[in-house]
């Protein structure tokens, strides 16, 4: 599998530039619409103390 | 090893796609407006840094916001500002949002610079296509120095996919690692995240 999914990456990292970009908007399209249904809110609330920590620390980072 | 592949294959064809799900033009159209900013002297130079132009070298990757480099065309004094560029991406359709000004539905980050290293990066970049459109994307080996330097988790992840993807020539990379005196922070990273990548 991990052949698979590197085999997959190099054919993505050839494509277009142009081709690349569309699939950045569905992308961002996506993550746009994962935040809005409350999904990842919900992700959220079911972390435990310990990751939620974690995710704290890599905000204050970026 | 056959059912890997063909999996793959099926995965692929899926995701790319990407006419019938996308095709709203927006990066294209933002791109329009950076080149009207130059065009009309706003800006002397620019170039896209960040996860859109790592999206150049390697596989796409999610992100929310389009960083723009920016070289100004009268910089004067110390303090720069880009006050000049917002006044003019406003009146042409722009709205400014926090540190981000969204151009045909896309957040733009302006950056001016912070170090030589950056601004030899937005002096180095090249010409890409986007849709018959031209822009200008950083070298994958500045990208990866700037990562290095900036040190942020995905920043350090980035740097790893450029690495194991050999999409940067290492002689280079090197030389403007040591250039901007990165070698020691570069060999950390190596040895804490990149052994047997290379």
């Amino acid at each position: 599998m991990s052949k698979g999914k590197d085999e997959m990456r190099q054919r993505l990292a050839s494509l277009s530039f142009t081709e690349k970009i569309k699939i950045l908007e569905k992308l961002r399209d996506r993550s746009l619409a994962i935040a809005a249904s409350g999904l990842r809110a919900k992700a959220v609330s079911d972390q435990t103390p310990a990751s939620k920590e974690m995710i704290a620390n890599q905000r204050k980072e970026d | 090893m056959h059912e890997a592949g063909s999996l793959s294959g099926l995965l692929f064809s899926r995701f790319c796609r990407v006419r019938s799900f996308v095709d709203n033009g927006f990066v294209k159209r933002t791109i329009e407006m950076l080149n009207a900013l130059q065009a009309d002297g706003v800006i002397h130079h620019y170039a896209i840094g960040g996860a859109v132009a790592a999206t150049f070298y390697l596989e796409p990757a999610a992100t929310l916001d389009v960083d723009v480099f920016v070289l100004l065309s009268n910089p004067t004094g110390t303090l720069v500002s880009l006050t000049p560029i917002y006044e003019y991406l406003k009146a042409r359709g722009g709205i400014e949002d926090r540190e981000h000004i969204v151009l045909g539905d896309w957040p733009v980050q302006f950056l001016i610079p912070a170090n030589e290293l950056e601004t030899e990066a937005v002096a180095a970049s090249v010409p890409v296509d986007v849709e018959g459109v031209r822009t200008w994307i950083m070298l994958a080996e500045h990208l990866v120095a700037i990562a290095l330097a900036t040190g942020r988790a995905k920043d350090y992840i980035r740097v790893v996919q450029f690495i194991k993807e050999k999409a940067v020539d290492q002689m280079m990379l090197l030389g403007i690692l040591k250039k901007y005196g990165l070698l020691p922070k570069w060999q950390q990273f190596q040895d804490k995240y990149l052994e047997g990548a290379l």
